[in-house]
C-alpha cells in the first residue's frame, strides 16, 4: 500500500487556501478585492496573508494611487508550486472517489 | 493531517474550484455590455432603415464604445487583471476595431450595397469572437451563441431580403440581449451563493 501524502498545513487553512486559489487566477490583487471575494474580516484576512507571506507563498507590494495607499498581493512561484502539490495530495487522498 | 475527514477534503477541493472560478465570473460580469451592444445594433438598424445614412452604424458604434468604456471603468474598481481577462478582452477589442474600419470604409466608398453581405460578414465576425471566448472559457451557452451567428452568416447568403433581416434581428435578440441578461443573472446568483470563508 503506498504512503498517503501529508497535506501542507500552511495551505490547508480554509482562508489561506481560498486566498492562494484566488491569487493563482489573477496577476495581482488588491487587499479589498480579496476581502470582497472571501468575505473575511480585515484582521483575519491580514493575519492569513501575513502567514502566506512568511511562508514565501505570496509577495506584497505597496503603492499609492491618487494619494491613497494600495496593497497588492501576488502568488509566488513557490506558492503556486505549494498549491499544485496540495491539489495533487488531495486527489491522492480522495482516491478514485472523485 | 490525521483528523481530516473525507468530507473536509472534498470541501477543500470545492473551495479551490470555486475560487479559481472567480476568473470566469469576472467575465460573466460583462453581461451588460452584450445587452448594450444588442440595443446599439437595433438602434443602428432602425436609423439606417429610416434615413439610409452611411453614418448610422459608425456613429451608433462610436457612442456604444464611449458608453462601454465609461461603464467598464466605473465597474472595474479594484478588480485585478487576469491573463484570461486580457485574452478575452483582446478578442473583443480586435473585433470592434475590425468591424468599425471595414464597415466604415465600405459605407463611405459606397460599396456596402448588399444587405446580405453586411449581415453575413457581421454575423461571421461575431460568431468568431463568441466562439473564441467560449472555447477559452469552456462556456457552452456562449458557444451556442457562436453557432447561432454562424448559422445566420450562412443562411443569409441564401435568404430573401426580409428573411435576412429577420434572421439578423432574431440573432441579435438571442445572442446579445438574452445572453447578456442570462450572464447578468448568473453572476448575481453566484454572488448570492457565496458564503464567508473562515480561517
Amino acid at each position: 500500500m503506498p504512503d498517503l501524502p501529508e497535506l501542507n498545513p500552511v495551505v490547508h487553512g480554509r482562508l489561506r487556501l481560498a486566498l492562494l486559489s484566488l491569487l493563482s487566477g489573477v496577476e495581482e490583487a488588491e487587499f479589498t478585492w480579496l476581502r470582497v471575494k472571501t468575505e473575511a474580516t480585515d484582521g483575519n484576512l491580514g493575519a492569513q496573508l501575513l502567514k502566506l507571506e512568511e511562508a514565501g507563498y505570496v509577495a506584497v507590494k505597496k503603492k499609492f494611487v491618487l494619494r491613497k495607499p494600495q496593497t497588492l498581493y501576488r502568488i509566488t512561484k513557490t506558492g503556486r508550486q505549494a498549491l499544485t502539490e496540495y491539489v495533487q495530495a488531495l486527489k491522492q487522498l480522495l482516491g478514485p472517489s472523485i | 493531517m490525521p483528523n481530516t475527514t473525507e468530507q473536509e477534503l472534498r470541501e477543500r477541493l470545492d473551495l479551490i474550484e470555486s475560487m479559481i472560478g472567480e476568473g470566469r465570473r469576472s467575465i460573466e460580469s460583462w453581461g451588460w455590455a452584450f445587452v448594450l451592444w444588442g440595443v446599439a445594433y437595433y438602434l443602428a438598424i432602425a436609423w439606417s432603415e429610416w434615413s439610409h445614412s452611411v453614418w448610422a452604424w459608425p456613429v451608433t458604434a462610436l457612442i456604444a464604445v464611449a458608453v462601454t468604456v465609461v461603464v467598464a471603468s466605473l465597474k472595474a474598481g479594484n478588480h485585478p487583471g487576469t491573463t484570461l481577462g486580457r485574452a478575452i478582452g483582446s478578442i473583443w477589442i480586435a473585433l470592434g476595431v475590425s468591424m468599425f474600419l471595414l464597415f466604415l470604409a465600405l459605407g463611405v466608398s459606397g460599396r456596402l450595397t448588399d444587405q446580405h453581405l453586411f449581415v453575413a460578414v457581421m454575423s461571421a465576425i461575431l460568431g468568431l469572437a463568441n466562439g473564441a471566448s467560449a472555447l477559452i472559457l469552456r462556456w457552452k451557452i456562449q458557444f451556442s451563441c457562436a453557432v447561432v451567428w454562424w448559422v445566420v452568416a450562412v443562411a443569409t447568403c441564401f435568404a430573401t431580403d426580409p428573411q435576412s433581416r429577420i434572421l439578423f434581428l432574431v440573432a441579435i435578440f438571442l445572442c446579445q440581449v438574452l445572453f447578456g441578461i442570462y450572464s447578468h443573472i448568473a453572476e448575481g446568483q453566484q454572488r448570492k451563493r457565496r458564503s464567508p470563508i473562515h480561517a
